[in-house]
């Protein structure tokens, strides 16, 4: 048993934003449920806290601790109190606090209601009647980790980009949102990734926070990321985020080196460039070159590396087939619409061939 | 005040499907949770669902394992739904767009489980539940007609000669009180195990809807038949799946023994629960545990890669829970209570004693498992049970006569919630709990013995009395868990009272109900089912036949 304090969060609903203060005598090991459930039944009844199973799996849970996003059933005194010297209770960010360590999670729950979150079945491909829809194990696999997600909000809570953008669906809705584009029944995979790269799928900073907020590795920046992979073979450039993301990539393989100028040219076009000529002549002041750099020694290898990386097999649209088999083939997309890669692709966004009115030379 | 066709009040596997298929129906429908819909305790069933989709398998076998794994008591009529459904209801829910684990032609896998005669048991990994609900709440998120009431504790269900009428729930945000006028009302809350220190259940598992309804004059059914799970970690009594043994998990002794070979030769680890659950108590109470009071569950046999793929969350449970690597180590044990076979009587169609008023999932009681559970029939019995009480209530609401739920019925129920909370002294809910979950630990477990069931009768009543006068010192109106923790008090206490008055009663042992002093199975004058219903004197109790169709009972061998 060691000596615990506790500072918790009190306030919202009419009455001043406090931290009280308390000592329990706990096991290292114990759960900061336990002991904000303890604080309840024996010092004051009072708190107000959100919680139920006690075991990672309903989501209420979550708060901060030391400033952290965490579930309070599986987040233990002990290891907390070592490292941080304290333990600080706080409600989640990002939503605000209705009492004490419970938050309004409305606008958690309306970004996870705005991806459309349920099967939009193909009309060319009903659901086999009386029988289960068949699923190879590389269809299963694609889904990654997003079956594990509790909805606890803690990647929600963590997110800095929810704070600068409010149309930001955040990492749970878009993880969320990962699972229905991979998922061989659901029909709508090209109109999904054409709505959210349109959304809100480049606001995301890649901090990685969510990453370490959530209590089930679902891992949600690297399902925006893949988000992204999946939006740009599939729909191509189309706004600023995938035309800087694809420009920056076919730029570095070309020389080996970043040109800016053409990746402003890339990502913003013409008008766009010219907006940015003070920043470019800032960048000019301070000896930073936007000039066109000769490539690279050994700039071939490059190719190795974009060859290998290309046509990620773990993330390819696996639709249903008629006959109930696998059919490794994307849908046709609309006719405005960038072709889609074939099912073995062996080329990325960077590598894929240029467009017959380019003839510049990728090695002069 | 609110008003719909039909109101459901729980909104976990049973109360979802409920409400999604009454809105199919073409009715208006509320929806009544305590917590938000993806908050249910269902998201805590692990090891998976039964159907007979194997190539031998069949619905005949799937009646015949529940029906013995009920020890006969179950309603056979409500088994054949159950089992006849079990395919189609496992499909539409992989249509709804459940994630289910696969086989590697496609279709989808099964694991092993106790009980059954096949590899009946469709999963996801060990989250079966939190696939479940999700996949039905993304199907009910397309029904922009629901309306969900997150966050609203049920405080009263109305009914008027023998006719439902409403409900009066509490928004836990705003406090608030407010009245759901409704044609048909589906009770659908859940389990109430938190009666019990040990048990797997969840905070919330509080038994509100079952209270309610027998306080409004429902019966309640087979409310002795407590289930307890043979594996869970002590201490925090976190459930380790079944899906464990299914897998291949054995359970050892203090001594090495594989014990189960003395108790269920031919299903060993797999013989159904009560079974197992007995043996692990008989190895400790007669010195044969590990000095920590329990026996272990081996699974480092099986190997990394299975045990972190298909009992992944298993993994997580004994790390964050027990500090135990079960791919090195052996899990330590012992059985806490984890179901409950008893709930709100309802004949097949879900149909309640009171007109309007039906039930289905654990609060319920059709009965399909009769005095002792199958593993993975429970989160099939949500499904099935919840469609049946959805289309039967909506059926009813299109013709049933305008509800009659009053102000008058809000002030009242309000008036009395006041009486608690605005108590100026008294004793704190937390202290009455923590008594009562004492009493039923010591005196209504696995083992029952006319003297400690007394003692339990006693000891509720006493509580009962304490409970008049407990005291809420939270007077805020938001969020006020000290508040909604003296009502679900107020529920559990009568539920406690009618479970430990029905098992007094039954002088046999029989699944799940072993009493010391009547250790055999006494099929002349046991084979039927304890109704309790509310009266002023206390829980009235009464009989009802068992409905037997094809297997008449026979001795249990596993």
């Amino acid at each position: 048993m060691v000596r615990v304090p506790i500072e918790v969060f009190r306030g919202g609903a009419g009455t001043p934003n406090r931290f009280d203060k308390f000592e329990l005598e706990l096991e290292e090991h114990t759960p900061i449920l336990t002991a904000l459930l303890k604080i309840r039944d024996e010092i004051d009844p009072t708190l107000a806290a959100r919680y139920s199973c006690r075991q990672a799996i309903c989501g209420s849970c979550a708060v901060r601790v030391n400033g952290k996003s965490r579930l309070a059933c599986v987040t233990q005194v002990g290891p907390e109190l070592a490292k941080r010297g304290k333990l600080r209770i706080e409600p989640m960010g990002n939503q605000p606090v209705l009492r004490d360590l419970v938050v309004d999670q409305k606008p958690f729950w309306d970004r996870y209601h705005r991806i459309e979150p349920y099967l939009i079945p193909d009309p060319a491909h009903p659901m086999p009647v009386g029988k289960e829809n068949p699923m190879s194990p590389e269809q299963v696999a694609q889904f990654q980790e997003t079956p594990r997600c509790i909805a606890c909000a803690s990647c929600f809570s963590a997110c800095p980009a929810l704070d600068s953008d409010p149309d930001f669906l955040g990492p749970m809705a878009l993880a969320k949102l990962f699972r229905f584009v991979v998922d061989p029944r659901d029909g709508a995979f090209h109109q999904r990734l054409e709505t959210v790269q349109n959304q809100s799928l480049w606001l995301c900073l890649r901090c990685n926070l969510c990453v370490e907020a959530c209590p089930k590795d679902v891992r949600p920046a690297e399902r925006i990321v893949d988000l992204k992979w999946m939006a740009n073979q599939e729909i191509g450039k189309r706004e600023p985020g995938s035309k800087h993301s694809i420009g920056f990539a076919e730029n570095i393989q070309e020389g080996g080196l970043l040109n800016e100028r053409r990746l402003a040219m890339d990502s913003l076009g013409l008008i766009g460039t010219l907006g940015q000529l003070p920043k470019a002549i800032t960048m000019m002041r301070h000896g930073r070159s936007i000039k066109k750099h000769p490539p690279i020694q050994g700039r071939e290898q490059l190719d190795v590396i974009y060859n290998a990386m290309s046509g990620r097999e773990d993330l390819q649209h696996r639709p249903m087939s008629g006959e109930g088999g696998v059919r490794g083939k994307a849908p046709t997309p609309p006719p405005a619409a960038a072709s889609p890669p074939p099912a073995t692709a062996t080329t990325t966004a960077a590598a894929k061939p240029r467009p017959s009115g380019e003839t510049k030379e990728a090695h002069p | 005040m609110q008003k719909h066709d039909v109101l459901v009040v729980g909104a976990g596997l049973a109360g979802q499907r409920a409400a999604l298929e009454a809105v199919r129906a073409g009715r208006s429908v509320g929806v009544l949770s305590k917590l938000h819909p993806l908050r249910s305790h269902s998201a805590a069933a692990q090891g998976g669902i039964n159907a007979s989709l194997g190539p031998q398998d069949s619905p005949k076998d799937h009646i015949f394992d529940t029906v013995k794994g009920s020890d006969y008591l179950a309603d056979q009529d409500a088994v054949e739904i159950l089992c006849n459904d079990a395919g189609p209801t496992v499909i539409e829910m992989e249509h709804f767009g459940t994630i289910f684990n696969r086989a590697p032609d496609g279709s989808l896998d099964r694991r092993a489980f106790g009980g059954a005669s096949y590899n009946r048991t469709i999963f996801s990994a060990d989250r079966t539940g939190l696939a479940l609900l999700q996949g039905l709440y993304e199907e009910l998120s397309r029904e922009k007609r629901i309306h969900v009431f997150e966050e609203w504790t049920a405080i009263d269900i109305v009914a008027r000669q023998g006719v439902v009428q409403g409900v009066v729930a509490l928004d836990r945000k705003s406090g608030a009180i407010e009245g759901f006028s409704a044609r048909a009302v589906v009770v659908a809350t859940g389990p109430f195990g938190r009666m019990y220190p040990n048990t797997t259940n969840s905070h919330a598992s509080t038994g509100d809807g079952t209270a309610l309804a027998y306080r409004a004059g429902a019966f309640l059914k087979d409310m002795e038949m407590v289930q307890f799970h043979p594996t869970c970690l002590p201490g925090s009594w976190i459930l380790i799946t079944e899906g464990a043994r299914g897998e291949g998990g054995i359970l050892k002794n203090g001594k090495g023994e594989r014990f189960m070979t003395r108790y269920a030769p031919n299903k060993l680890e797999l013989a159904s629960r009560d079974v197992v659950s007995r043996a692990i108590a008989t190895e400790v109470k007669e010195g044969r545990g590990f000095p920590d009071g329990t026996c272990h569950l081996e699974l480092m046999h099986l190997g990394k890669e299975k045990i972190t793929t298909k009992l992944q969350e298993i993994v997580e449970f004994c790390r964050n829970f027990a500090g135990i690597d079960p791919v090195v180590e052996a899990i330590p044990v012992y059985p806490g209570q984890h179901y409950m076979m008893g709930g709100v009587s309802t004949n097949p169609r879900a149909e309640t004693n009171i007109t309007g008023l039906y039930a289905a999932g654990e609060a319920a009681c059709v009965s399909v498992h009769g005095a002792n559970r199958l593993g993975a029939n429970s989160l099939l019995e949500t499904l099935v049970y919840g469609k049946i009480a959805g289309a039967n209530a909506a059926t009813y609401a299109a013709k049933a006569p305008e509800s009659g739920l009053t102000q008058a019925d809000v002030d009242l129920a309000t008036k009395k919630l006041h009486v608690i909370w605005d108590r100026k002294q008294g004793e704190s809910p937390a202290k009455i709990r923590q008594d009562l979950q004492k009493v039923m630990k010591e005196n209504v477990g696995i083992y029952r013995t006319p003297e400690e069931l007394l003692t339990a009768q006693k000891k509720v009543a006493e509580l009962k009395g304490r409970y008049a006068n407990v005291y809420v010192q939270d007077k805020s109106t938001t969020y006020n868990v000290n508040l909604t923790d003296a009502l679900e008090l107020g529920y559990l206490l009568d539920l406690a009272e009618c479970i430990v008055a029905a098992a007094i009663l039954r002088t046999e042992s029989r699944g799940a109900h072993v009493r010391l002093d009547f250790p055999k199975r006494d099929d002349a004058n046991w084979l039927k089912h304890i109704l309790v219903q509310a009266s002023p004197a206390g829980p009235k109790l009464s009989f009802l036949p068992v409905t037997v169709t094809s297997y008449q009972p026979m001795e249990r061998h596993y």
